[in-house]
């Protein structure tokens, strides 16, 4: 890991600077959008265009702590 | 498309849109992006009972052994299919947090 | 992935004074809202689409609008849109463009995405309703920008880890999984008290902040653990000493990633809300 100078530390630039530099799509969003962007945990999987499958992912993935194990 | 990190998702579609040939490595890579998840899961709880100090010597090997081979394995299949760890990261709402931490 | 907008029953659009008026139906889009801008200091500016931005004038308030398609940014439009990350970004980047534009010349109050009007009437409406709660916004943002700062633990990709003599048994393999383990937690905690330490220092040079959530590491490209994600509104002739403030942080903290940016335009701080 190096130490970069006092200088480089802030990258303080105006949206559209020379280099074509600009604020960070997901930053914008967070600010443009209510609530930012979320994602969605959910997954359509496709073939050959037809949708066929909706994968909800939500499932409930439990620990099961030492007064549960079984004998 | 610009290529700020966001953009990445692109890559990793809400719509996994498989054609016959590509079939293979787009159900690999939700299949072992779940597989990593509980294993990950799992490594955490495993660490969790060997703070609490209630496992047997032989458990606690038992449990370390088979955790390592486990990795070993996932490493192999992910490599199998040129995944890489950050390839795992499909979006899994409200589970994902769990990923990478 | 779905992009929540502002109200979680709608689209951010104004749709109590928009109709569904079939194929074709034109709406006005409002980027933002300034004081004492003669549009004409804009030059042809463009917003979305390529169409060309116009002023709406109420006393010294000016709404800068352009016409966009209700078929894309009507409330059908926009459920499906907002949806569509290739969509956001192209908006959200037209978006920025005009309040960009716009702070550059005047004291501008931006609107959220997507706020989009029938006709200029409601634009005028709006801007007359709610004219106290502009002016206090303006004054707030005026002579002011807005400075991102984050701060992450410092994290190499799984990619990038040396790699190791494998473990010699299993009891060795958690011991090391353990000893990961606990740095990680280790560096949290000593991130987290960089980051309120910072925190409370350029508090003393902004004129206000805002905390925001942190940024899913799947959305940013950051490996390590964001602990602080602020935004500062800082008085123009602060921001030396506020960046000066960050870079000595910086050089003191080598442990922790401190991530800054600005000047941006005061979104964080001039978003109208819906009432």
């Amino acid at each position: 890991m190096t130490a970069t100078g006092v200088a480089a530390t802030v990258e303080r630039r105006p949206s559209r600077n020379r280099d074509g530099q600009q604020i960070a799509l997901v930053d914008l969003l967070d600010r443009l959008l209510g609530t930012g962007v979320v994602l969605s945990g959910d997954i359509l999987i496709s073939l050959a265009g037809v949708d066929l499958v909706e994968v909800r992912l939500r499932a409930l993935i439990r620990t099961v702590r030492e007064d549960q194990e079984r004998p | 498309m610009s290529e700020d990190p966001l953009t990445r998702l692109t890559t990793l579609p809400h719509r996994l849109e498989t054609d016959p040939e590509t079939v293979q490595r787009d159900l690999m890579r939700l299949v072992l992006t779940i597989v990593e998840l509980v294993r990950q899961l799992m490594e955490k709880q495993a660490l969790r009972r060997l703070d609490t100090g209630d496992l047997t010597d032989e458990q606690v090997e038992a449990l370390g052994t088979g955790l390592m081979h486990l990795a070993n394995a996932m490493r192999e299949l992910r490599e199998r299919f040129g995944l890489s760890q950050e390839d795992l990261n499909l979006d899994l709402g409200p589970l994902g947090s769990l990923l990478g931490d | 992935m779905v992009a929540e907008p502002t109200r979680p029953t709608g689209p951010t659009g104004q749709t109590d004074e928009m109709e569904e008026t079939g194929h074709g139906a034109r709406g006005r889009y409002l980027y933002a809202v300034c004081r004492g801008l003669d549009i004409k200091e804009l030059g042809g500016l463009l917003g979305i689409g390529e169409v060309l931005v116009e002023g709406v004038e109420h006393d010294d308030l000016v709404g800068l609008v352009s016409s966009v398609d209700l078929d894309e940014f009507g409330e059908e439009g926009l459920r499906r849109n907002l949806e569509r990350l290739d969509w956001l970004e192209m908006a959200a980047r037209g978006h920025d463009a005009v309040v960009q534009a716009a702070a550059a010349v005047a004291p501008t109050a931006p609107m959220r995405l997507a706020t989009i009007f029938r006709n200029d009437d409601g634009v005028r409406h709006r801007l007359a309703e709610q004219q106290d709660r502009i002016a206090e916004v303006l004054d707030r943002v005026e002579g002011h920008d807005e400075w991102s700062v984050k701060v992450l633990t410092r994290q190499d990709a799984e990619s990038e880890k040396p790699a190791e003599a494998p473990p010699s048994s299993g009891v060795e393999y958690l011991r090391r999984r353990q000893e990961v383990q606990r740095a990680r937690e280790g560096d949290r905690r000593d991130a987290d008290l960089v980051a309120e330490q910072l925190h409370e220092a350029l508090l003393g040079i902004a004129a206000a902040s805002r905390r925001l959530p942190p940024q899913d590491p799947r959305l940013t490209g950051h490996t390590g653990t964001m602990v602080l994600n602020v935004a500062y509104l800082v008085p123009q002739d602060r921001s030396e000493a506020f960046t000066a403030a960050i870079g000595e942080f910086t050089q003191r903290h080598a442990e922790v990633l401190i991530d800054a940016r600005g000047p941006w335009p005061p979104y964080s701080f001039a978003t109208l809300e819906d009432q």
